[in-house]
């Protein structure tokens, strides 16, 4: 059985998405949550050129994804810089140690 | 032109606000003259766009599909409020470089003064209802934020806790509104609904009008919601002077005015818009004359004076209400920056504590008494004229008689408070050892310009007439010019008979020595009216009510990033299958 092209994105995507969910839903390590974030990310990313492909607007599919790429880049960046941050003041990059907004 | 002016009015205040607050609070004296030639720049733009009125221009800015194009129009009762706005805006600025010299943080206070006058004139200058919303509830925020100035006290906090909380039940009542008006007719443009209301069904159109109803009452402290505008004078004096007073308020009155041919129709409408008026003014009135604190009378009384605005309208007086709304606007403000110079010369509120400041402060007493002949209704001051009006109005249209006599015995109750407070601020002997000065040369140049106003705005009576009806068609607004105006009032019967029961009134507080077995026997509505008569308990249950419900939700939070994400998923499986299910 030969997949089309589409249906491999497709699950990709899924699958890049399904990861990230997941990996927010369980990890409590903020770098991992950063990670994760990409991860789901990229899964949206994918399905933006994906889209474009598919209802023939491969130009306007391709900037969306540049677009994602440079804000995803800053997110990063200073999710990176938080963290480093949060292990300097709290001492642990533990999100449950992270509550202290709450009364 | 017209557009550049209109972009001018709002977007000068907001640029002054991000650049006062930008030059920090260390450069105090920077942010002083920013804030006023900022707010003087928009009064000019305010005052060059009234000759605009008349042309009936619509101005439009798209902003693609989803909201409706942002459209302004500057008719008649649209630059005369941004006008009323921003003039007696930048005079309270003025008065701030007094008022609040040494006070810390200023950014924040001149930032959110200049914020509410840009989304004041983009209130009444819209004619998108949607676009109305925001703009009436980024001043609701601004006065929120503004009562609250002095955010160590807690009482300043509760005030403006609850005045936000309260209007927030008016700004539901607009956005019902704007949503049924979308609803049924795809767009939010507020002319062509105007012009023929018939594209609502009547069902629709009561829901409208006593949304509309409901949240002009809220935000113009009109009964049953009356009680945040006396706990809002924790703000700083020129605050209450502008939002509370001149401007903010004004805007349920305007609300009101603006769709007045719409929802005239509508069973009932005029009916309760004018119980309305008529059971704040009378309530309102009647707390006036019990309460101690300086700026709480003032307050009461501009509760009352609305209420006589809100009964106009009822009563089929649009311009009554209007040239009321001027004549208030210019003698409340006024009179609170006037009670703002005593206040800041005495350093209490308390009008027990106050008597013969006269003597020390004589410019103070001197444009006080101006404004208070004014609000007393007394010829031939700015207040007398439109009053009188709004009682001849009460005459026609078959208005019932009885509420008529009610809003004349009110304004004989109004000629009691204003004489009992003058008297205790200004005359008599001292009754406590302060150190008064008269006003500083800003407050001064604040005040000098409302006295004038107060003695000379109506005899512009007739070109707003003409302003107003040529630019409202709708309205159905008779243009006479001004001599024709005044020689009516004189001549009619109703206000001789005000005349009356006003010199009744200052006769009573005259003779109030002998009048004292009378006023034993009414110890029980005193009692009644320092309680606000039960208002106050039930307004305050549900703030309270509302605090302790978002206090419960609190345990939603868990602040756990894991559950959050947990309730984006769910949030997002809900509205996929609720999709799924209205597509199948």
């Amino acid at each position: 059985m030969t997949l089309s092209i589409p249906t491999i994105v497709t699950i990709i995507v899924l699958g890049l998405i399904g990861i990230g969910i997941y990996a927010l839903l369980t990890t409590r390590h903020l770098i991992k949550v950063i990670v994760a974030l990409q991860l789901l990310v990229k899964g949206a990313m994918l399905a933006l050129v994906l889209a474009g492909y598919l209802t023939g607007q491969q130009d306007l599919g391709q900037s969306l994804a540049i677009t994602v790429i440079i804000a995803d880049t800053i997110v990063a960046v200073i999710g990176m810089a938080l963290a480093v941050q949060v292990r300097r003041v709290i001492g642990t990059l533990d999100l449950r140690s992270l509550t202290s907004l709450r009364r | 032109m017209a557009e550049t002016l209109i972009l001018l009015t709002i977007g000068l205040p907001w640029l002054g606000a991000l650049l006062t607050w930008a030059a920090g609070d260390q450069h105090p004296r920077l942010q002083h003259t920013l804030a006023v030639a900022f707010s003087l720049a928009a009064g000019m733009a305010a005052l060059l766009l009234i000759p605009f009125g008349k042309d009936q221009i619509l101005v439009t800015f798209p902003v693609g599909g989803a909201f409706g194009d942002f459209t302004f129009s500057p008719d008649g009762l649209g630059v005369f409020l941004a006008a009323i706005a921003t003039v007696i805006g930048s005079l309270a600025v003025i008065f701030s470089v007094d008022y609040m010299r040494g006070e810390a943080q200023l950014g924040r206070y001149y930032a959110f003064v200049l914020f509410f006058i840009g989304a004041m004139v983009g209130l009444v200058l819209t004619t998108n209802l949607l676009l109305m919303f925001v703009f009436w509830e980024i001043t609701a925020l601004t006065s929120y934020a503004l009562i609250s100035f002095h955010n160590d006290d807690p009482k300043a906090v509760a005030g403006g806790i609850k005045a936000l909380i309260i209007t927030q039940f008016g700004g539901l009542g607009l956005l019902i509104g704007a949503l049924v008006l979308f609803s049924n007719t795809g767009s939010y443009d507020i002319l062509t609904f105007i012009n023929n209301p018939a594209v609502l069904p009547a069902g629709a159109l009561a829901w409208m009008a006593f949304g509309c109803l409901a949240a002009a009452a809220a935000k113009s402290a009109q009964f049953p919601f009356q009680t945040w505008l006396p706990d809002a004078m924790e703000a700083p004096t020129p605050i209450s002077a502008l939002i509370h007073a001149a401007t903010m308020v004004n805007a349920g009155v305007y609300l009101l005015a603006r769709f007045f041919p719409a929802f005239e129709g509508v069973p009932g409408w005029r009916e309760a818009v004018m119980a309305v008026g008529m059971l704040s003014a009378l309530l309102a009135a009647i707390m006036a004359m019990v309460a101690t604190d300086l700026k709480r009378v003032l307050a009461y009384s501009t509760v009352s004076q609305l209420g006589y605005m809100v009964f106009a309208i009822g009563a089929g007086g649009v311009f009554a209400s209007q040239f009321h709304l001027l004549s208030h606007s210019v003698f409340k403000a006024l009179l609170f920056l006037g009670a703002g110079a005593v206040i800041h010369a005495v350093g209490t509120r308390d009008m027990r504590e106050m008597g013969g400041l006269g003597q020390k402060m004589p410019f103070v007493r001197l444009v006080f008494v101006i404004g208070a002949l004014a609000l007393a209704g007394l010829p031939i001051l700015n207040g007398f004229w439109s009053k009188e009006l709004i009682l001849e109005a009460g005459l026609e249209h078959g208005n019932p008689l009885w509420m008529l006599i009610i809003m004349l015995v009110v304004s004989g109750l109004t000629a009691f408070y204003t004489f009992r407070m003058v008297w205790l601020v200004f005359y008599g002997q001292p009754r406590s050892e302060v150190h008064a000065h008269d006003a500083g040369t800003a407050m001064k140049v604040a005040l000098a310009p409302l006295a004038l106003g107060t003695l000379t705005t109506w005899l512009l009576a007739g070109s707003f007439a003409r302003l107003l009806s040529e630019s409202l068609p709708a309205h159905e607004i008779a243009a006479h010019p001004t001599a024709e105006i005044l020689l009516e009032v004189v001549t009619a019967p109703v206000t001789w008979v005000a005349l009356l029961v006003i010199g009744l009134g200052l006769l009573a507080w005259w003779q109030r020595e002998r009048l004292m077995g009378i006023s034993k026997a009414l110890t029980g509505l005193k009692n009644l009216a320092l309680n606000s008569f039960g208002f106050e308990a039930i307004n305050r249950g549900v703030v309270l009510g509302m605090q302790n419900s978002a206090e419960k939700l609190r345990d939603t939070q868990t602040g756990m990033l894991n559950w959050n994400v947990a309730y984006l998923l769910i949030a997002l499986i809900l509205v996929l299958a609720v999709l799924a299910l209205g597509v199948g």
